[in-house]
């Protein structure tokens, strides 16, 4: 049961985490298209924002390595 | 400023020293014995913290320090503190023979020499270039040498393009030698991990959480007065509202140095074990095909993981970088002063200006 909720899990987080960097991806490439000379900003507001989304991603990663391996059971 | 360095160095040293779980060594060589059956390799082993340090040719047992019924006890290695009676060797890791509590694990583990390792390289890198700049090369002249002009692209991205561009700008001078310490410290952490033997000590969540307790601390420590306004008492929302925000920003004070934590240490796990999985795939496939499979197969995986290392020195590089990043930014957040009136009108102008 452990190792199905840790496999739906990680699925899901990756759904999630995918769909969130890929705007982040597109709405960069986007404005430094419009305007190139800014493109230093946006690389790091990007990253930034990237950033905060990995570390939700990391987080529900985490919680489905504790379930796979049945810590705290 | 190498003064202000210095110091930084030190309180992040002691801290590190005196949060008990990074020294709470575990017993695996005992348990491995049993486990042999469940799987050809121990990947979790390969990330963990030891009572030992491994060299390519040998492994360094380390001391062990109890405080026990507020007696010390120190021994050589695990196994002398085995053999002296007074411990023995359970799931948790030792724990007395007589059933007493162990009050603190004050043992040096694998995990903490490299944090020192670090922070040493650090100390020995800022400590040499400061003296250059003291004696003047580089203030009066150009930088000299490799050393030096390196120490000096890196010390000026960290002030000009991570501490000024967050940090207020009457205030972010006195932030930049820690984000400078905290980006070279989690840089040569992190480049421990690569080599084979080694572990990355930000693999180990209590070194990042350590890390983000002193970022947490700083953060507070330095809030301006607005920001304590801005978790408490909310100007320009209904009174009512304050019921749901108080608790919800008093835990956003939290959550922040908590995800810091995190990113790092599931970064630098997730890699470790990605690159002994990929590897260990040789011996399950061996195992499943038998040996010709395996060792064809085994070029495939090899290459592999020799792409993986190159994104993991990048990762290394990239998670250091976001650590100091995010430092700057909460630090910039809570020490930012608001001009502005924060009334009824303010709020509507603001909503105008979206729209």
């Amino acid at each position: 049961m452990g190792f199905l909720a840790a496999g739906l899990g990680a699925g899901i987080i990756a759904i999630g985490a995918g769909i969130g960097i890929g705007m982040i991806g597109k709405g960069a490439t986007e404005s430094i298209a419009r305007q190139p000379e800014a493109a230093g900003d946006i690389r790091g507001a990007m990253l930034l924002t990237a950033v905060f989304i990995e570390g939700v991603a990391l987080i529900g990663a985490i919680v489905c390595i504790i379930l796979a391996l049945g810590i705290g059971q | 400023m190498s003064k202000l360095m210095r110091r930084a160095a030190a309180i992040l040293l002691f801290l590190l020293a005196y949060s008990p779980d990074v020294i709470a060594a575990d017993a695996t060589d005992a348990t491995d014995v049993n486990n042999d059956q469940e799987s050809v390799i121990d990947v979790m082993g390969k990330v963990s913290n030891h009572d030992y340090f491994e060299l390519p040719w040998t492994k360094v047992y380390l001391p062990r320090i109890f405080l026990s019924e507020g007696e010390w006890h120190v021994y050589k290695s695990t196994k002398s503190a085995v053999d002296s009676g007074e411990f023995e060797v359970s799931e948790a890791g030792l724990v007395r023979t007589n059933g007493a509590e162990i009050t603190l694990d004050m043992s040096i583990s694998s995990h903490l020499i490299y944090v020192w390792m670090g922070l040493l390289l650090t100390f020995i890198i800022t400590f040499l270039v400061g003296n250059r700049y003291k004696s003047g090369v580089g203030r009066t002249t150009e930088p000299k040498g490799i050393l030096q002009n390196m120490f000096e692209v890196l010390f000026v991205f960290i002030r000009d393009d991570i501490a000024k561009e967050f940090i207020p700008h009457n205030k972010y001078e006195k932030f930049v030698p820690y984000l400078f310490t905290i980006f070279m410290a989690i840089t040569f952490m992190n480049l421990f991990g690569l080599l084979p033997w080694a572990a990355a000590a930000t693999a180990n969540l209590t070194v990042t959480a350590t890390l983000a307790m002193i970022t947490f601390v700083l953060t507070q420590v330095n809030a301006s007065k607005d920001h304590w306004r801005h978790v408490f008492v909310f100007p320009g929302v209904p009174a009512w509202t304050r019921i749901i925000l108080t608790p919800v920003e008093v835990l956003g004070l939290f959550t922040k140095p908590f995800s810091l934590a995190i990113r790092l240490f599931a970064n630098m796990l997730s890699g470790k074990i990605m690159i002994v999985c990929i590897l260990g795939l040789i011996f399950v496939f061996t195992d499943l095909f038998g040996a010709y499979v395996g060792v064809g197969s085994g070029v495939f995986w090899v290459l592999l993981t020799t792409a993986l290392y190159f994104l993991k020195v990048l990762v290394a590089l990239i998670q250091a970088y976001v650590f100091t990043l995010l430092s700057a930014v909460f630090i910039g957040m809570a020490a930012e002063e608001h001009h502005h009136e924060h009334d009824e009108t303010s709020v509507a102008h603001a909503q105008n200006v979206q729209t």
